[in-house]
């Protein structure tokens, strides 16, 4: 497999590095001559030192027979404009980008990059499985990123608290479909009775947050996720 | 006491870039000529350069009879001289790399690399990129034989 990797920091180089370990043919472009002097001198004569986000370079480095393209520099907007022309310039078949801002996620999926790793949002959900950072804890993006898998713990002074979903005005676009209590996860039935404790995990768009948060923490404003 | 006169420095195995520009004869004579004195052998490499662009195991058919003349060429030379040179045709991303990992596969004491005698825009002497490479990287000993300057020039 053809891969070219541009941006040649700490996941640039090592990527590249692994890459060639595994016997795939890799180019990685860093427009620093310096840094791409030093990975070369390190990892062979498989550096290019030029801008990934220019056209011309781009086909320079073989992105017309590149099986992926994996931006991962430490600016989107490059990662974003590099995913782009490979995609829709070159026919790249994968794009993947490093997206350091978790709110430009749903950019980069509009706009057509297949794949999408930020470290940031990796990072905040280790935190949050074991640190309630937010009451409501993200656990996924679904589909094309619109949607997302919400857990709502409930704790003391939650008003879902004694009532049944039935019972609880929840915002358009948002179902809860599964409770976990005890460390078992069971299928949320329209009269399951909920209980301090209980992880209700929902699935909806980003903007009902603020509903769901009402009706299952309380009414206080939620705090920003990601 | 003094010393027994010497036919020049002594290698066992040389590895010569054949890059096809004319100096290249002049470079494999000179090797050729050492390499009898030394019963060494001459290995006569061409790299063709590939870019990203191409897979590297690209046809090279166009450009064959180029190809093809330019390994007769060092072949001629080095039988001229009465040594059997071994040519090597090698298709890579980086000439001066592709260089060195066959000086280091062959286990060749010495390099040598011709250079053209050239100015970069009419100023400075160009080194290009390969010889700088191949000066930082081959384990074995270089020569990097340059071409006499054109009379205009000097």
């Amino acid at each position: 497999m053809f891969v070219l990797v541009i941006g040649g920091g700490k996941v640039g180089y090592y990527l590249t590095k692994e890459l060639i370990g595994s016997g795939h043919e890799v180019v990685l472009m860093e427009k620093d001559r310096d840094r791409a002097t030093q990975i070369a001198d390190e990892i062979g004569s498989v550096v290019i030192s030029h801008d990934g986000c220019e056209g011309k370079y781009l086909a320079e480095a073989g992105a017309n027979r590149a099986d992926i393209v994996a931006a991962v520099t430490g600016d989107d907007e490059d990662n974003l404009v590099i995913c782009q022309m490979a995609k829709h310039h070159f026919d790249v078949p994968k794009t993947i980008a490093r997206v350091n801002n978790p709110k430009n996620e749903a950019l980069f999926k509009h706009l057509g990059v297949d794949e999408l790793i930020s470290p940031t949002r990796m990072i905040l959900g280790s935190i949050e499985q074991d640190i309630p950072v937010h009451e409501l804890l993200h656990l996924a993006a679904l589909g094309e990123g619109e949607l997302e898998l919400i857990e709502a713990h409930l704790q003391a002074g939650s008003p879902a608290i004694g009532k049944a979903p039935k019972d609880l005005t929840m915002p358009d676009n948002c179902s809860l479909f599964a409770v976990i209590r005890d460390g078992k996860a069971t299928p949320l039935r329209a009269d399951t009775v909920l209980e301090e404790g209980d992880k209700v995990i929902a699935i909806g768009k980003a903007e009902c947050e603020a509903g769901l948060h009402e009706q299952l923490i309380g009414s206080q404003e939620p705090a920003a996720v990601g | 006491m003094p010393s027994e006169p010497t036919t020049g420095p002594s290698f066992k195995r040389a590895v010569v870039a054949l890059s096809g520009h004319p100096n290249g004869q002049r470079l494999v004579r000179l090797v050729g000529e050492l390499a009898k004195a030394h019963k060494a052998e001459v290995i006569g490499v061409h790299v063709v350069e590939i870019d990203w662009s191409m897979p590297l195991d690209m046809d090279l058919a166009a450009r064959s009879d180029e190809i093809q003349q330019i390994l007769d060429m060092a072949e001629g030379t080095a039988e001229s001289v009465g040594v059997k040179l071994e040519s090597v045709l090698l298709q890579a991303r980086d000439v001066g790399a592709a260089l060195v990992d066959e000086a280091v596969e062959r286990d060749a004491d010495l390099l040598v690399i011709g250079l053209a005698y050239r100015t970069k825009f009419g100023g400075d002497f160009a080194m290009g990129r390969t010889i700088p490479y191949v000066l930082k990287n081959a384990p074995c000993a270089v020569w990097v034989v340059r071409e006499p300057i054109p009379e205009e020039n000097s």
